[in-house]
């Protein structure tokens, strides 16, 4: 048997009584590609920053090859065996050019002082050409695509000699169309011996290239598999502890007699989206589906008035209704659940109670123009309640929480309002599986008290799990509906969505 | 796929700078007599050496990410006690003024780099008290008696005095200043720092992203001493060229004008105020553009009162430019689908 890149035995770690890792072990063999999965809070991310030195263990080993490090192994001894570990943010310089992101590390590590601008090149071009990449190393690093930061922060590991390159769920901020870029990369890196070891809670992705796959759950290891053992459900089993039901939902609007609650009449925007005919309601979950730029998200921003249509109308309740701003979407009864939870969702640095009453402030005025705070903690309790945000107390800041339930937190913040209509764009972006269940079960138990719910996902699996009709949305139109998700298969929506099932779109 | 050359022109700050100060140039040569002369340029720019030198300063600590508003007490204290202790004991040496100035000011910025790093107090905080803390202690304990150009140490005038490249004209004899080669040595060591040698790097880095400079190696704690011990040394230049130009003490000079100019010479140079990024080019002519409004409003028959209210105009017009500019390159390369409306 080939020596092992990386060892780790037993590894234990806990923080203020919370066992964060308990006996895990992981190999790593040179030039293959390891996935370590696990839902949110699972102990991935100690595990690797275990690896990397940032974090001691309590005990067990680390072995780098065949060297034994004890339990702990500080930040520069990881490096120079190898390791490096690329994080989410990917801790690169936006300011400066892709050679110095490249080159620098590498520069500072061999003591230099002066700045060599054509070493600095050459190194970042021969690092490039390592993985027969391309990129104009002049260009500032702001002006590249993520995939392309992804590639200079994969060229700067390979500067630092890099063995294993660990990279911490490197596939959520992509398309796939990236995923198979970075992917081809990591390819050729594999016939070189290097390693990688991909920390993700994405299913499919892992499927398509990993060798081998160890699953974590509340920090114990469940246990390694071959990539070629495990489907979709059985890995989900592993990381849950459980079988995940998926409960497809039917629902008519006809044979209900359910009322229309929003409808669109050739709504419209030059270069965004033209004539929408769309309507919604009550009780039903409608998904609308599309690539990038194919205009759904502009379309839903425009029902919040967050991106005033040019033409066409909205009919509210069968009123023609104007929506000049999101002021007059929440008067008319609609949420709008943004995409980045981040940038448009959540106070990061307030707590969950005072997140998820920020919508309603206004309307808990008492007589005396205080605030209620009776009927403030009533309705944050309830929410938390209701949506099982897992928090010791809803006084604690929402940056306290992990992804699923920060997502939930939003959630509860747009439904404190109690719309009619709710819009929720990216429901699960970036949770993991049992987050991603839960949430659509909230989805569906809301629209049975008779909310209308619009979807808008570039999952299609997502969409036929949750929605009872999709729509596609392709340059802008939509150029599809499916009235029984029970009864099409995800390949046909699948295609139409890429626009390869033969229908042309004049736009 | 590299960018054509007169396209690359074009989408550089720079660029604009240098057109608006051709502009303004040809607008004051056919409006004024006296503009386009020798002695005039050579004047205005020994006059504007100080404020030069102390835009190199804030912009060094603007591109880390942080800032420094205490540079005008800095310079000021550096010039009064330099002034005063050479008064008190005798001394008459230019090179003791410099070497005291500069003393002061390393200390008082290697303090500021003290509060900054040991307290993580923000940069702005730190040195709006300090600004305050070395002007109030120059006032204590050092004094407030003004000393007049009959005082002030002959060294001291006759470096003001002094320049290079004499050449007799018809008005008199006229030279480069040595301030202006002063300040042109001060670009020159702030160019080669910043550009040549891995400190510079390192001071873009941790204006870009300081957890990522530290992560990459980068002694986050000692480039910050740097950068705020240089503003200081950098002030300390500036008191004794300021006092060498003006030939009178007074420690209240310095801190009532400098800021706001230096500050607008800077964010007008496109110097981002979120660090990180910033040419040494951009904040030179910046310079050059505040001190043609300086001088020369009053040319065009402009009162003086005005000159604060267009050098306010010339801040918000810049920032708005550097704005824009930003958001139509975000939007070309897709990163911003629509407005959103807030």
């Amino acid at each position: 048997m080939v020596q092992a890149l990386l060892e780790v035995r037993n590894i234990r770690k806990a923080y203020a009584g919370v066992q964060a890792l308990d006996d895990v072990s992981l190999t790593v063999a040179p030039g293959e590609v390891h996935c370590l999965v696990g839902e949110n809070g699972s102990g991935k991310s100690t595990l690797i920053k275990t690896v990397g030195g940032a974090v001691q263990a309590d005990s067990g080993e680390i072995i780098i090859n065949g060297t034994s490090f004890g339990s702990s192994i500080s930040v520069i001894q990881s490096i120079r065996h190898g390791i490096q570990i690329i994080y989410q943010d990917l801790s690169l310089f936006p300011n400066l050019t892709v050679a110095e992101n490249i080159s620098l590390s590498q520069m500072i590590e061999q003591g230099e002082k002066l700045t060599n601008w054509k070493r600095i090149r050459e190194v970042a071009l021969r690092s490039l050409a390592q993985i027969e990449e391309h990129i104009d190393v002049d260009l500032p690093l702001d002006r590249c695509s993520m995939a392309q930061r992804q590639i200079v922060a994969i060229s700067r590991a390979l500067t630092q000699g890099a063995k294993l390159i660990i990279m911490d769920e490197p596939t959520s901020a992509i398309t796939a169309e990236d995923v198979r870029r970075l992917f081809k990369a990591v390819r050729r890196l594999n016939e070189q011996g290097v390693a990688m070891l991909f920390v993700s809670h994405k299913l499919n992705e892992v499927f398509e290239i990993a060798d081998s796959v160890t699953v974590l759950r509340d920090g114990k290891k469940v246990g390694d598999y071959q990539a070629s053992e495990l489907n979709q459900d059985k890995l989900t089993f592993l990381m849950s502890g459980q079988n995940l039901e998926y409960k497809p939902f039917q629902f008519d609007p006809e044979k209900e007699g359910a009322p229309l609650l929003l409808e669109t009449r050739r709504l419209r925007k030059v270069n965004q989206f033209h004539d929408i005919d769309l309507k919604i309601h009550a009780g039903e979950v409608v998904g609308l589906t599309g690539l990038v730029g194919s205009g759904r998200t502009e379309l839903a921003l425009s029902l919040f008035g967050l991106n005033p249509p040019e033409g066409g109308d909205i009919v509210i309740d069968g009123s023609l209704v104007r929506i000049k701003g999101p002021e007059d979407a929440k008067r008319h009864g609609i949420s709008y659940l943004p995409e980045d939870r981040h940038g448009q969702g959540l106070f990061g640095h307030q707590t969950i109670a005072d997140n998820v009453v920020a919508t309603v402030i206004d309307s808990l005025r008492g007589t005396t123009g205080l605030i209620d705070a009776r009927r403030r903690d009533r309705i944050w309790q309830e929410w938390i309640d209701k949506l099982k945000i897992k928090t010791p107390s809803g006084h604690n800041l929402v940056s306290s929480l992990s992804g699923g339930n920060q997502q939930r937190v939003v959630l509860a913040k747009w439904l404190a309002v109690e719309p009619r209509v709710f819009i929720i764009d990216g429901p699960t972006i970036g949770v993991d599986v049992v987050s991603k269940a839960r949430i659509h079960d909230v989805i569906q138990e809301l629209a049975r008290t008779g909310m209308g719910i619009l979807v808008i996902s570039d999952e299609v699996t997502e969409i036929m799990q949750v929605c009872s009709r999709a729509l596609v949305m392709r340059k802008g139109r939509i150029v599809a509906e499916f009235t029984d998700l029970q009864s099409v298969q995800e390949s046909e929506i699948s295609q139409v969505v890429a626009g390869i099932d033969g229908s042309e779109v004049v736009a | 796929m590299k960018t054509s050359f007169p396209k690359a022109l074009l989408a550089r700050h720079e660029t604009y700078l240098a057109l608006i100060i051709i502009l303004f140039s040809i607008v004051l040569a056919n409006a004024t007599t006296g503009f386009l002369t020798a002695g005039n340029l050579l004047s205005v720019m020994r006059g504007g050496a100080g404020l030069g030198i102390l835009s190199l300063a804030f912009f060094v600590a603007l591109v880390s990410g942080g800032i420094d508003i205490s540079f005008p007490a800095i310079a000021i204290s550096g010039q009064y006690i330099a002034i005063r202790a050479m008064l008190a004991f005798g001394i008459n040496s230019i090179w003791a003024a410099f070497g005291i100035s500069i003393a002061i000011g390393i200390a008082y910025g290697l303090f500021n780099a003290f509060l900054i790093t040991k307290f993580k107090i923000p940069s702005m905080i730190a040195t709006l008290a300090t600004f305050n803390l070395y002007h109030g202690a120059l006032l204590e304990f050092v004094g407030t008696e003004a000393v007049n150009v009959g005082r002030i140490p002959t060294s001291i005038t006759e470096f003001g005095r002094m320049a290079i490249f004499r050449f007799e004209t018809e008005q008199g004899p006229l030279g480069l200043s040595i301030f202006v080669v002063v300040w042109g040595a001060a670009i020159a060591a702030t160019w080669f720092i910043m550009r040549r040698t891995m400190l510079g790097r390192g001071i873009y880095a941790i204006g870009g992203d300081a957890e990522g400079a530290k992560r990459a190696g980068f002694r986050v704690t000692r480039i910050r001493y740097f950068v705020y011990g240089y503003v200081g040394f950098l002030s300390g230049i500036m008191g004794i060229i300021h006092v060498s130009l003006i030939r009178f003490a007074q420690p209240n000079n310095i801190v009532d004008t400098a800021l706001l100019r230096v500050i607008a010479a800077v964010i007008l140079g496109g110097t981002a105020i979120t660090g990180g990024r910033g040419t040494i080019t951009g904040t030179t002519l910046g310079v050059i553009i505040i001190i043609l409004l300086d001088r020369h409003l009053i040319m065009l028959g402009i009162p003086s009162a005005w000159t604060e209210f267009f050098i306010g105009i010339v801040i918000v017009v810049g920032v708005i430019a550097t704005h824009l500019r930003m958001k139509i390159s975000r939007v070309r390369r897709g990163e911003l689908v629509v407005d959103r409306a807030h």
